[in-house]
């Protein structure tokens, strides 16, 4: 038996028998968290939609946080993207749409919501980002992302909504020391919104 | 080799063979999660329990793994333990899960617990070598806190997200980079030497 242990046989026939082991554990432990992942990840996605169309659940509880999602918002497909949107009195009042680019470490998928007539940003969130924690990583922080609310679309010059202080008509304040990250953030919703525009006011 | 006694598994995972300042394995990811305490600690908690685990099954089934093809079963183990926590993670803790990102997958490329399976699984009993990777986990993490302790007070002025340093106080950028790791890192393994030297000599004359 000992001398058998390294022979060809035992050695392949090992090696199926506990990958098929380990890989039948990792199937049913993948299968019992997978319902709380994928609940998770659509509560992110609500609490986000939730935020830029500035509704707030008062609440972090998953099922509030659909219950109001439910009520106020509606989506519909526009070729490979799903846009969301609220209606009042059975029009509609604002659009949110998906948002990436890549800014200093890596890609940044966020949501950015516009007013139905186009003349007003109403807010941002972020999704994912790699950017540096405590630096670049401060663009998911309230007070940054705050500043978004109410500003007018309708004034910029060569579709810069978004311009930082303290530029002459700058709107927003960036980042002290993640100048790069601020960059990138500016110039992904500049062109995202005005893409957005271009599109769906051409549509309507 | 079947009576390594609990004390003495502890004193060498925390200190005598402390990983990080001793053997100077796992220091990459002491460079990149230490910027906040609370993800040193999760990510400390998420070594110790792969590398407790990932030993006691190499050392449950050491004596039929065939010699020629070990490390890719304990590759194979390791990685096994690692998903699990990152479904955990994903699954009960997603917050958790976001601030670490990409460093709970490669938790498995952290040298400490291929090294443990390798150098101390592989040829003592199970209970002994769960104990094993338990203390060389605390080990990791108590360096790994005490390199995030000053980088989070002095990069952020909290501790454990309190706040700790006022408005007098400045935050300094480098702190929050990795690279201010180094410096730390280099200068706890410089005391800690200076201190194995200095048991080194008293154990010398006691001898003599």
């Amino acid at each position: 038996m000992i001398n058998s242990k390294n022979s060809f046989v035992y050695t392949i026939l090992f090696m199926i028998l506990i990958t098929a082991f380990f890989t039948f554990l990792l199937a049913g432990l993948n299968h019992m968290t997978s319902d709380a992942i994928a609940l998770n990840e659509e509560t992110d996605l609500r609490s986000t939609i939730l935020y830029v169309f500035d509704i707030n659940p008062n609440s972090n509880d998953p099922k509030i946080i659909e219950e109001t999602f439910d009520k106020y918002v509606e989506s519909k497909q526009i070729g490979d993207e799903t846009i969301y949107y609220i209606e009042k009195n059975g029009e509609i009042i604002a659009y949110a749409f998906p948002v990436n680019g890549v800014a200093l470490w890596g890609s940044i998928q966020a949501y950015a919501s516009v007013s139905a007539d186009f003349t007003e940003l109403l807010g941002i969130d972020f999704i994912s980002h790699n950017e540096t924690p405590g630096l670049g990583g401060r663009i998911t922080e309230e007070w940054f992302k705050e500043q978004f609310r109410g500003l007018d679309l309708t004034k910029s010059d060569n579709e810069e909504y978004i311009k930082y202080r303290p530029a002459p008509n700058g709107n927003v304040d960036a980042i002290t020391g993640a100048t790069i990250t601020s960059n990138a953030v500016r110039d992904i919703f500049n062109e995202n919104i005005h893409e957005f525009i271009n599109k769906e006011g051409g549509e309507m | 080799m079947t009576g390594d006694s609990t004390k003495k598994i502890f004193n060498k995972g925390i200190w005598e063979d402390n990983p990080i300042v001793r053997q100077i394995i796992g220091i990459c990811s002491a460079l990149a999660v230490t910027n906040l305490m609370l993800n040193s600690l999760i990510m400390g908690l998420a070594l110790t329990f792969v590398t407790a685990f990932s030993e006691l099954t190499v050392s449950l089934i050491r004596k039929y793994i065939p010699k020629h093809i070990r490390m890719m079963v304990q590759v194979l183990i390791i990685s096994v333990y690692v998903i699990i926590v990152d479904l955990f993670l994903k699954g009960y803790y997603p917050e958790m899960s976001r601030a670490l990102g990409p460093y709970v997958g490669l938790i498995i490329t952290n040298c400490i617990i291929m090294g443990r399976c390798e150098g101390y699984a592989q040829n003592n009993p199970p209970f002994n070598s769960f104990l094993d990777g338990i203390a060389s986990g605390i080990g990791y993490t108590i360096i790994l806190l005490a390199i995030s302790f000053v980088r989070e007070l002095l990069g952020f002025g909290t501790i454990f997200g309190f706040q700790v340093l006022s408005d007098w106080w400045t935050n300094w950028t480098i702190m929050v980079m990795p690279p201010s790791a180094f410096f730390i890192l280099g200068v706890i393994v410089w005391w800690a030497r200076s201190r194995y030297e200095k048991e080194e000599r008293e154990r010398r004359k006691a001898t003599s």
